[in-house]
């Protein structure tokens, strides 16, 4: 009879936990679709006519208009704003690397007294707002003509990809073990082989870890480029998008379709690379 | 071995092109912006030193100010109450359930990896009157004529505008994925032993939650609260792209577009580099503040 009892309970239990289950999925996929839909409206939007989107901005295309986004990478300068944008990037990423890990191999693996502090110098990058140097920084560049050129732009975002970086790289100098570099010794191998020998390789997943995070926030940043560039020329994405804002403007289609360029290559690359993203963003953020 | 990794000229080697970067483009900047923010500075005019005459400015006779701290503080608080709330549940909610975790965490994920500028595009559109939230209202019928709906970013009624509370809804929108990963990483880290122990106890999965996971992730909500909360200070993307400039004259300011304006628009560099020190001020004051309250030492487990 207890048995018969306990399976009761356990059905209810059973038909309760169900029903929690629904509800929470029914939670999770209602919250989804606030993420996905207005996505995916802008993507169907920059394929519509331009005088549909105003009778009816929530009904499918009927004819797909992709010389949306040929006017939008020509007209609206978006193509080469993407292409500053990947040039920017690139050579940012390339650079903030090299030198943010020769600089974590000092901080881990040489040995000097003030390694300590050397780190927390580099620390104390993360926690500065970048409002607070601009001003300085533009007058400074501007004295020096590097504002209105790429290389204006290479030379912060560098510098902001550092602390991370490094941050980053000395977890992954120092987790290599000592014998290998002992080996090393023996065999010959001088500081500067060591590093690019036998910590270089040791370290990749840090260095994809860094790499995607440093390339993802200086595609997305808009403040130091704004207030740097002002020729057509040299903009990045972020910036070439800022002139469609306000109420003055045409061709809503096309602005759309820029919405979706200056989105898509972090989409895919979200997509790729998801995990290492999350893992590193966490990282950077739990420190700072 | 312990001499060769001793070297001085290697040390140097490998440090020196790091520090020379960021001396100069970080730590001279800013012991600069501090000079200068008490300065009368303005673009082609030779520098002046005012003492506090910036700083008394801008804390007494400045209305533009007066509405960017208080929409900065509103976006702070907000931030800090709703992505702590909405964080947590999502969290609690994503390490419960057993199928389809990493799908719905690399979707609520996915904005926070986007550019602000183009998301705050998208969400200007969609709070278009003709275009957007008030159109489908209409198709649908609620609304008459979709030009008569609420007018999302252009009310100007009230302390706080409307279009500054629909911008704090967009920044809850694409960053709670951020604080939901921390809290996920955190709850993951809690050992399975605990909960078991608790179970055989007679804990329910309330109590569990309420007893052993929110008192364990309490250092990690201190570090997410302070993110939030100096990203908020920060803000400056999605205001400057989602309201156009100087449409809703200075209602819709917060400290960064008013740093902005001041020394790229006004060219008054000095008064920016003023406002640009009050905000590293309230920062640092804010982790201070968030740290000595919510974080506690973490147990030891």
């Amino acid at each position: 009879m207890n048995i018969s009892v306990d399976s009761a309970y356990d059905k209810r239990d059973n038909e309760k936990r169900k029903l929690v289950n629904g509800l929470i999925y029914g939670f999770l996929i209602f919250l989804a679709l606030i993420y996905i839909l207005p996505l995916l409206w802008v993507v169907i939007t920059s394929l519509k006519d331009d005088n549909v989107i105003m009778t009816s901005p929530w009904a499918m295309p009927e004819k797909l208009r992709f010389d949306n986004y040929s006017f939008a990478w020509t007209m609206g300068n978006l193509g080469k704003a993407t292409l500053n944008s990947f040039i920017v990037c690139s050579i940012t990423l390339l650079v903030s690397l090299i030198v943010g890990s020769m600089a974590a191999f000092a901080i881990a693996r040489l040995r000097f007294k003030l390694s300590k502090l050397v780190l927390t110098y580099f620390m104390i990058g993360m926690m500065i707002p970048i409002h607070c140097v601009l001003i300085p920084l533009f007058i400074q560049f501007s004295s020096w003509k590097l504002t209105n050129s790429l290389v204006g732009l290479i030379i912060p975002y560098v510098t902001f990809s550092l602390p991370i970086t490094i941050y980053i790289m000395v977890g992954f100098f120092e987790g290599i073990p000592n014998e290998l570099f002992e080996a090393a010794v023996i065999d010959g191998c001088s500081v500067p082989r060591m590093f690019t020998v036998v910590a270089l390789p040791m370290a990749k997943t840090g260095f994809m870890v860094t790499g995607l995070m440093s390339f993802i926030s200086n595609w997305n940043e808009l403040l130091l480029a704004l207030v740097f560039i002002s020729k057509e020329a040299f903009k990045t994405l972020p910036v070439s998008l800022t002139k469609f804002v306000g109420p003055y403007h045409t061709n809503y289609t096309q602005m759309f379709a820029g919405i979706v360029i200056a989105v898509i290559p972090t989409i895919i690359v979200y997509c790729i690379f998801a995990n290492q993203i999350v893992e590193g963003l966490t990282a950077g953020a739990v420190k700072g | 071995m312990d001499k060769l990794l001793r070297k001085k000229s290697y040390i140097i080697a490998f440090l020196a092109p790091a520090f020379i970067l960021f001396t100069v483009v970080l730590f001279v900047p800013i012991c600069k912006a501090v000079y200068y923010s008490f300065c009368n500075y303005k673009t082609n005019y030779p520098i002046e030193f005012t003492g506090l005459k910036n700083y008394i400015k801008l804390f007494t006779n400045d209305e533009t100010m007066k509405m960017a701290f208080k929409n900065s503080m509103f976006f702070m608080i907000f931030s800090c109450v709703t992505q702590l709330l909405f964080g947590l549940v999502l969290a609690a909610l994503l390490t419960n359930i057993k199928k389809g975790r990493n799908v719905f965490k690399n979707i609520y994920y996915l904005p926070c990896v986007l550019s602000s500028a183009a998301l705050g595009l998208l969400w200007m559109f969609v709070f278009t009157p003709t275009l957007g939230i008030n159109k489908m209202m209409e198709s649908l019928g609620w609304l008459e004529n979709c030009a008569d709906g609420p007018q999302w970013l252009f009310n100007t009624d009230g302390t706080i505008i409307l279009p500054i509370i629909v911008i704090s809804f967009v920044a809850l929108w694409q960053y709670v994925g951020q604080s939901m990963m921390l809290y996920m990483a955190q709850i993951s880290g809690i050992s399975n032993d605990i909960y078991e122990a608790a179970s055989i106890d007679g804990c329910s999965k309330k109590q569990a939650f309420f007893y052993i996971t929110l008192p364990l992730i309490r250092p990690m909500v201190a570090t997410a609260m302070s993110l939030n909360a100096i990203g908020s200070l920060k803000f400056f993307d999605l205001v400057y792209n989602m309201i156009p400039e100087g449409f809703l004259g200075n209602r819709a300011h917060v400290l960064a577009t008013h740093l902005y304006e001041q020394a790229f628009k006004f060219n008054k560099l000095g008064y920016g580099c003023t406002i640009g020190v009050v905000l590293l001020i309230m920062c640092l004051i804010v982790t201070f503040l968030i740290n000595k309250f919510v974080k506690v030492d973490s147990y030891d487990m």
